[in-house]
């Protein structure tokens, strides 16, 4: 009997246990169905490219499969195809087969055995194709039925937003959420994209957001529609602390190591410096000089008196969203998406550096590479010490060297000391009024206009320390 | 697409470098003689670069972050110390011209409008006016500042939570454009177009986005961003910050530089690189192109990227450029 041989094993999907007669046909499916972004629909090629591509286009965590059956979510696994399936899950899937053959045959003989010829054209896999009609006797462990899985609990039957994904939902959207979880099992035939898609649009609709003043404490204006990276930046301040306690153990440097060559390099420099000198004469301009080229650039460009707010295009609403798909794509006439008037960021506080195809080399924060560096004990030195200095009573005195993180603290705060102050014959400085950001030390009021109202009034408030983004 | 690996004799490493990280290297506005580079060792040096001889160095109390020239005679620096001092390269006598009240991340100087600006982690732009000189206004921005650039009299700039600032120097009432970073990743540089009509910006993420300041959306529909600084090791795609970007003033072709240590030149109109130089021993820092357009100044500084560890040296690589490597084909 043919159906015996040893044939190759069927396609079929590991994800849902779908059969397919052709792999090609198997790629689109597991294309369409499990590695398809739920925001922006981009058909991904593997479960962790899903995973990747969301973090990374729309800074959302994927915590499975959609579309899978329990026990087949893992989106860390690299299926593609028939490729990556896991060999356990191999074996079964022979071992399941050959009994349903076996079962199959059974009844079969005791049915009329005319059709056996058919069987043997279709060998025995393709008739697991429509394992719902056939009766097998227990599925398998890990075995649900293929398909529409009439049966499955909706949290399951959407692995792609798992409950706890969904946490990131906009709270003041009570319609949406809701849907996803209680999605009918019915509708999973319906691209699970579209409803998250909408889930993904709705940050921007939000009440308060597009409006946001400028001056808003940045932590706060985070989008709401992603709030699972509010616990984030708390975490990612964690780190800080312990580099910086870790580092005393580090080399302090002199930091001035070289300075005594500075004389010898002076005259030289003097006589060099004359036929300079007369160079600068010449470049020096005068004050809010309207040179030529100010004018250029004003005619290639906008009038200054539009305000930015009516020269965005109305467009995307949500510049994040909307422009993933764009730059993901690689190259360049990607991402012609204007931006939105002050649409509040949100950026990680931790970066995902490492992903099964990629490594960013970058410290995991998302704080500048500067911005880590200067923490750095060897470099705390003769740095005047923010937070202590910010705050009256100042708290941390006592660790030497370390600046505390004060990340999300508001920097502009009065009745703080610069050491050096009016050493240098600029006395100004050195004086305690000078302190608030807009005051001109030499008391020429405001100067050359620039005391524009938005920036006075529009400080960051302040801030507990506690608010850390 | 053929990219041209360029190495030779048309290069060299300046003598007296600094003794920790380079922050920044500027080239002196009238002359490709003379080099600013502000380090980490909290000096800032001036070099005669055609003399390969360091000619001047001055301190601060703490690493310098950027630095840049006001005229050919004076020098403006800023960093961790918090203080925005002026040098004056004639008489090497120093001014503490002002303070931010976090550490100054930039420095640059707006010929248009004759004003200094810096960019700090206060989350707050000042103006200085350079002939007093004195403050002349501070601008609250939404984040801390991480990067600047000057286009005409406009000033954009990059924050922390990748926003972008564009400012009016002529007219700081208001903020005249308020964007948010095409990129995904945090923002790490942004030059403007010596055409003053756009700007580059660079990410962590080896990527650079062309932009333009026009916000019509004919013009808006021109901008795009590509992919660099990345390298493919093992199967694993590194991927690198591009930390650096330098305008030819001629052909507004650019530069970027990325902890890759490579140098790339792109092309931004015909969306090409026209030549990639040879590897630099770690990241690239800082570049600079002379205002002539023949020189490139190539910090290749470690930035810790990976952590406090051992590197190679801080170095600074002067380049002679050719118009085959800088100018649109």
């Amino acid at each position: 009997m043919g159906r015996k041989k040893k044939k190759q094993m069927k396609p079929w999907c590991w994800y849902c246990n779908r059969d397919f007669d052709d792999e090609k046909i198997l790629i689109q499916h597991q294309k369409a169905k499990h590695f398809k972004c739920h925001i922006c629909h981009k058909k991904l090629y593997t479960g962790p490219g899903l995973a990747i591509h969301c973090m990374q286009v729309h800074k959302e965590t994927i915590d499975g499969v959609p579309n899978a059956i329990p026990g087949r979510v893992d989106i860390e696994l690299e299926i593609y195809g028939m490729e990556g399936i896991p060999e356990k899950d191999m074996q079964e899937r022979r071992r399941t087969l050959e009994q349903k053959q076996e079962s199959q045959k059974k009844k079969q003989n005791q049915d009329d055995s005319d059709e056996d010829d058919d069987d043997d054209d279709a060998p025995g896999p393709s008739s697991f194709q429509q394992p719902p009609q056939m009766t097998t006797p227990q599925p398998q462990a890990g075995y649900a039925p293929p398909m529409s899985q009439p049966g499955m609990p909706p949290g399951a039957g959407a692995p792609g937003m798992p409950p706890g994904g969904y946490s990131g939902m906009p709270p003041m959207m009570p319609g949406v959420p809701p849907m996803m979880h209680g999605m009918p099992p019915g509708m999973h035939g319906m691209p699970p994209g579209m409803m998250h898609g909408m889930g993904g649009m709705m940050p921007p609709m939000m009440p308060g957001m597009p409006g946001m003043p400028p001056g808003m404490p940045p932590h706060m204006g985070h989008r709401p529609g992603l709030p699972h990276m509010a616990p984030a930046p708390a975490a990612a301040g964690m780190p800080r602390p312990a580099a910086a306690t870790a580092a005393p153990a580090a080399v302090t440097k002199p930091l001035f190591p070289s300075a005594v060559q500075m004389g010898s390099h002076a005259p030289s420099t003097a006589s060099s410096s004359v036929s300079v000198d007369s160079q600068s004469a010449a470049a020096s301009k005068p004050l809010f000089s309207n040179s030529p080229q100010a004018q250029q650039s004003a005619s290639g460009a906008v009038p200054h008196s539009v305000p930015s707010t009516s020269s965005d295009p109305p467009k995307a609403t949500f510049p994040a969203y909307t422009q993933s798909s764009a730059p993901s794509s690689s190259n360049p006439p990607s991402s012609t998406v204007a931006k939105p008037p002050a649409t509040v960021t949100s950026k990680p506080a931790t970066l995902t550096t490492t992903s099964a195809t990629s490594k960013l080399i970058h410290p995991d924060e998302d704080i500048s590479l500067e911005e880590r560096r200067a923490q750095l004990p060897r470099y705390q030195r003769n740095v005047p010490r923010q937070g202590q200095v910010h705050m009256s009573a100042p708290p941390v005195a006592a660790v030497g060297g370390m600046m505390p993180p004060q990340q999300g603290m508001p920097p502009q705060q009065p009745g703080m000391r610069h050491p050096m102050h009016g050493q240098y014959g600029a006395p100004p400085q050195g004086m305690p009024g000078y302190m608030q950001g807009g005051m001109p030390p030499y008391g020429q009021g405001p100067p050359m206009g620039y005391q524009g109202g938005p920036p006075m009034g529009m400080r960051p408030p302040v801030m507990s320390p506690a608010g850390r983004y | 697409r053929k990219t041209r690996t360029m190495t030779g004799s048309n290069e060299y490493k300046l003598n007296n470098s600094p003794e920790d990280s380079i922050s920044a290297v500027k080239f002196s506005p009238s002359t490709g003689q003379f080099l600013l580079v502000s380090s980490w060792d909290s000096t800032v040096r001036l070099y005669d670069v055609a003399g390969n001889s360091m000619r001047m160095k001055y301190s601060h109390l703490a690493p310098v972050l950027d630095c840049a020239f006001y005229d050919p005679t004076h020098a403006w620096s800023g960093g961790l110390d918090t203080q925005l001092k002026t040098h004056d390269l004639n008489t090497d006598q120093d001014t503490i011209v002002g303070t931010h009240d976090a550490a100054i991340r930039c420095v640059e100087y707006c010929p248009e409008v004759n004003v200094m600006v810096t960019g700090s982690w206060d989350r707050s732009v000042k103006l200085w006016d350079p002939r007093t000189p004195c403050n002349a206004g501070t601008f609250t921005q939404p984040e801390k500042v991480y990067t600047l650039s000057v286009a005409g009299d406009r000033l954009i700039v990059g924050t922390a939570g990748r926003r972008v600032l564009v400012w009016d120097l002529r007219n700081m009432g208001y903020v005249q454009q308020r964007r948010e970073s095409s990129l995904k990743y945090q923002t790490r540089a942004i030059r403007a177009f010596p055409n003053k009509q756009g700007y580059v910006l660079s990410s962590i993420e080896g990527r650079v986005a062309v932009e333009y300041l026009d916000p019509s959306q004919e013009v808006q529909k021109k901008k795009y961003a590509f992919k660099c600084h990345r390298l493919k090791e093992n199967g694993i795609e590194q991927v690198y910050p591009v930390n650096a970007i330098s305008f030819h003033s001629v052909h507004n072709t650019f530069a970027t530089g990325g902890s890759d240590g490579f140098v790339n030149i792109w092309d931004p109109f015909n969306k090409k690189r026209l030549c990639q130089f040879h590897r630099y021993p770690t990241s690239i820092a800082s570049l600079a192109f002379s205002n002539d357009g023949s020189t490139l100044a190539i910090a290749s500084s470690y930035m810790q990227e990976q952590g406090d560890i051992n590197h190679p040296e801080d170095a600074v690589f002067i380049r002679q450029v050719t118009d085959a490597e800088t100018k649109p084909k």
